[in-house]
């Protein structure tokens, strides 16, 4: 039975991913329709149509190991190793890079924002 | 039928050697030791170093990609149970994580563009700073190289993991909220699961900042790379 309730709230999962699909192609927007599946997901929970109980145990399951569902397109990169023996290694360093940047002006402009708010509450 | 077997023992190794992973980095827990990092690790030196094909596994790998995209609509959940976090600091959060994901974007795109690299490359690097699954997303609408897109988030989650606690240090940024959102605009999960040592508002900050982004992400990046 438990089993049955876990498949069953996972499959919710891929009934709003569909539905996001199809709204993305029957509007050729332009954002994935996952993410506009995610969105009406959020919503439907904000607005309490769905209860957090209903669906909860399968994917928090799901979300636990996360990481194996990304393991065969990862693994798919064994197809183009020589590229990141050549010019293509750069791409490491520019990766690095630009995540530091992010932690760095992301985090800098929070601080800037937060102290603000202290002192306006000053 | 041969296929369907070939499938399901790949499967059954991808499972089994992901749950070894998972007791390791239980053990010694460091970004080297994440459990996707050590099992693509495995895989990919099995294919580089054997006559077995990526196609043939993928036979079992096709079955674990049908996730990739209900993955993302998971997100929400906990996205849901941290919505009092997100109204409390409403304005601040939604700044700093856009100002980041602009950066990360720009920064990507501009600067693989600068060294010449072709546009596929440019389509799979525009979301690095975003969790795996909504990188995916991303990079299949923008025409990108998936595998390519799910190395350099890793990579991206890894460097921030390792170096992210040393860069707020030096800039000095040490309000918990503006670690996390750093934090987890730049290296989604990987980082978050760092921020969390700095703290528990960092790591909740951090979790919450890397769903956000990634909705913000998902809007910007066909935006930018139309200006190609």
């Amino acid at each position: 039975m438990k089993y049955v309730k876990i498949i069953l709230q996972i499959s919710v999962l891929f009934l709003f991913y569909y539905m996001g699909e199809a709204i993305q192609s029957a509007f050729s927007l332009f954002i994935p329709g996952s993410i506009i599946g995610m969105l009406l997901f959020f919503a439907l929970l904000t607005f309490k149509l769905i209860r957090v109980e209903w669906v909860a145990d399968g994917i928090d399951l799901l979300i636990k190991d996360m990481p194996i569902f990304f393991v065969p397109v990862t693994v798919g990169v064994v197809q183009y190793l020589d590229f990141f023996y050549g010019k293509g290694s750069l791409m490491i360093p520019l990766v690095m890079l630009s995540t530091f940047l992010i932690i760095g002006i992301s985090g800098w402009v929070t601080s800037l924002l937060l102290k603000k708010e202290v002192d306006a509450h000053d | 039928m041969i296929n369907i077997w070939n499938g399901v023992i790949f499967l059954i190794i991808t499972i089994a050697v992901y749950t070894v992973t998972k007791r390791i980095y239980r053990k010694y827990s460091n970004p080297f030791t994440l459990p996707i990092f050590l099992t693509s690790g495995f895989f990919i030196i099995l294919l580089g170093f054997s006559d077995l094909s990526y196609q043939s596994y993928m036979l079992g790998g096709q079955w674990i990609d049908l996730f990739l995209g209900p993955i993302v609509v998971a997100l929400a959940l906990p996205l849901y149970r941290q919505l009092d976090l997100i109204k409390k600091y409403a304005r601040t959060i939604f700044i700093g994580i856009f100002a980041g994901s602009i950066i990360g974007i720009v920064t990507g795109i501009a600067s693989a563009k600068m060294l010449g690299f072709e546009d596929w490359i440019i389509q799979s690097v525009a979301a690095k700073s975003v969790t795996t699954p909504v990188a995916l997303s991303i990079t299949d609408t923008a025409g990108g190289n998936l595998s390519f897109a799910a190395v350099f988030v890793m990579l991206a989650g890894i460097s921030g993991a390792m170096f992210g606690p040393v860069i707020v240090r030096l800039l000095r940024i040490q309000h918990p909220v503006a670690r996390g959102i750093g934090i987890g605009t730049a290296s989604h999960a990987i980082g978050t699961s760092k921020a969390l040592e700095l703290g528990e508002l960092d790591g909740a900050v951090s979790a919450l900042s890397m769903t956000i982004s990634a909705v913000v992400v998902s809007f910007l990046v066909p935006l930018f790379l139309s200006l190609l």
